[in-house]
């Protein structure tokens, strides 16, 4: 029966209850899905993309000042990203401005590689959830510690929670939550497992210094080495996304060759 | 579409009658003719599955001629399912498929009544299936 015919009543005839065919249309619809799913799947870009931006601040998180002598008296400066940069006692000052920056920019980046890879396979995954996620958590990092002069009870927002960006990894936090909404949107399990993954490591980071664990673990850093303790906490979150980007990357390339003909 | 369907009434009378499913209307009931035909259910899935797909994308996937999936895709689109917007990428023309909240929730409810088929009358539901 021609596509016409089966127009022209309304559909493909009804096959009587009790044949296989609806659990044929069942398997069929889930190949299909399968398969769109694969091909609209693109996060390996944005993981291998802030993996490299978190290696990227590595060294702004052990270039301090040197440590005046005496008494030091540490301020907040209001003009400074104060919740991206942490406390600024072992980093440098330029740490939040770094995240500040770089963030916005990964967050839009992350939107121009969804749809330039939507447009490439034809399918297009609703990827601005992520964008919006991350552009408003960011931009909230950098207001509420600005206008919490101003309204006081914002102190508490950003000030109770002070454990959590006091060493400068609030950024991390802010990648986490952007993880679990492209999850989300990708309808991927392996996402969702690396932002499981990626969601301990930088509450590790960002509560621990990770650098503890190296120690136990028989690192022996000399006197001119300490500036280097800081960069454990940096580099875990950093790897989990480099390797799980990589992974999924080479994933996305073999279902590629796979479906292009020979 | 009447919706009765073959069932245990064509059987032998020695056949134990299904519980409580006399007031419980047949699966075939959810099935509705725009949806169900098995291309266009391919279209509603694949763009349920995407933000939005393009018609070269769903041409190669379900095998269909331009000709074939144009037609699908005008039933659906008048059906309220689906949306089709026709722009340009450089001097390409480009086709997009999206799929509306109509379109998502006829889907679920054809995915529903085919599984709920399938769970009556599949295989190992104990439903011999048709008399010979």
């Amino acid at each position: 029966m021609s596509d016409e015919e089966q127009d022209e009543r309304g559909g493909i005839p009804r096959e009587p209850a009790g044949s296989p065919e609806p659990q044929a249309v069942l398997s069929e619809l889930a190949v299909l899905r399968r398969r769109t799913r694969s091909a609209r799947h693109a996060y390996w870009g944005p993981l291998v993309l802030f993996g490299l931006l978190s290696c990227a601040a590595a060294p702004l998180y052990d270039s301090a000042p040197p440590m005046p002598r005496g008494i030091t008296v540490y301020t907040a400066t209001a003009a400074a990203p104060t919740i991206l940069g942490g406390s600024g006692f072992n980093s440098s000052p330029y740490l939040g401005w770094y995240w500040l920056f770089a963030l916005i920019g990964g967050f839009l980046l992350t939107m121009f590689w969804y749809r330039w890879h939507g447009r490439r396979a034809g399918v297009q995954t609703a990827a601005r959830g992520f964008l919006v996620t991350g552009i408003v958590l960011t931009v909230a990092a950098l207001l509420v510690p600005l206008l919490s002069p101003l309204f006081p009870p914002l102190g508490w927002l950003w000030l109770g929670p002070g454990d959590l960006w006091v060493r400068g990894t609030f950024a991390f936090l802010i990648i986490v939550a952007g993880l679990w909404v492209l999850a989300w949107a990708e309808r991927s399990r392996a996402l969702a497992i690396t932002a499981v993954v990626y969601t301990a490591a930088a509450l590790l980071a960002s509560l621990y210094n990770v650098e503890n664990i190296l120690f136990r673990l028989g690192w022996n850093s000399g006197p001119g080495d300490m500036p280097l303790t800081v960069l454990p906490g940096v580099l875990l979150p950093a790897a989990v996304l480099l390797i799980a980007g990589a992974a999924a990357g080479r994933a996305a390339f073999v279902a590629r060759r796979r479906v292009q003909p020979a | 579409m009447s919706g009765a369907a073959p069932g245990p009434a064509g059987m032998s009378g020695a056949r134990p009658p299904e519980p409580a499913t006399g007031d419980v209307p047949h699966p075939t009931n959810g099935l509705d003719d725009t949806v169900h035909q098995r291309h266009r259910l391919g279209v509603l899935t694949i763009t349920a599955e995407a933000r939005r797909a393009d018609f070269g994308y769903l041409r190669d996937a379900l095998g269909l001629t331009p000709g074939n999936l144009s037609r699908h895709l005008t039933v659906l689109e008048e059906a309220g399912l689906v949306q089709v917007e026709k722009g340009y990428e450089g001097r390409r023309p480009r086709t997009w498929v999206r799929i509306t909240r109509a379109g998502r929730a006829a889907l679920a409810t054809e995915l529903s009544a085919l599984s709920e088929l399938v769970r009556r009358h599949g295989p190992g539901s104990g439903d011999p299936g048709e008399p010979a």
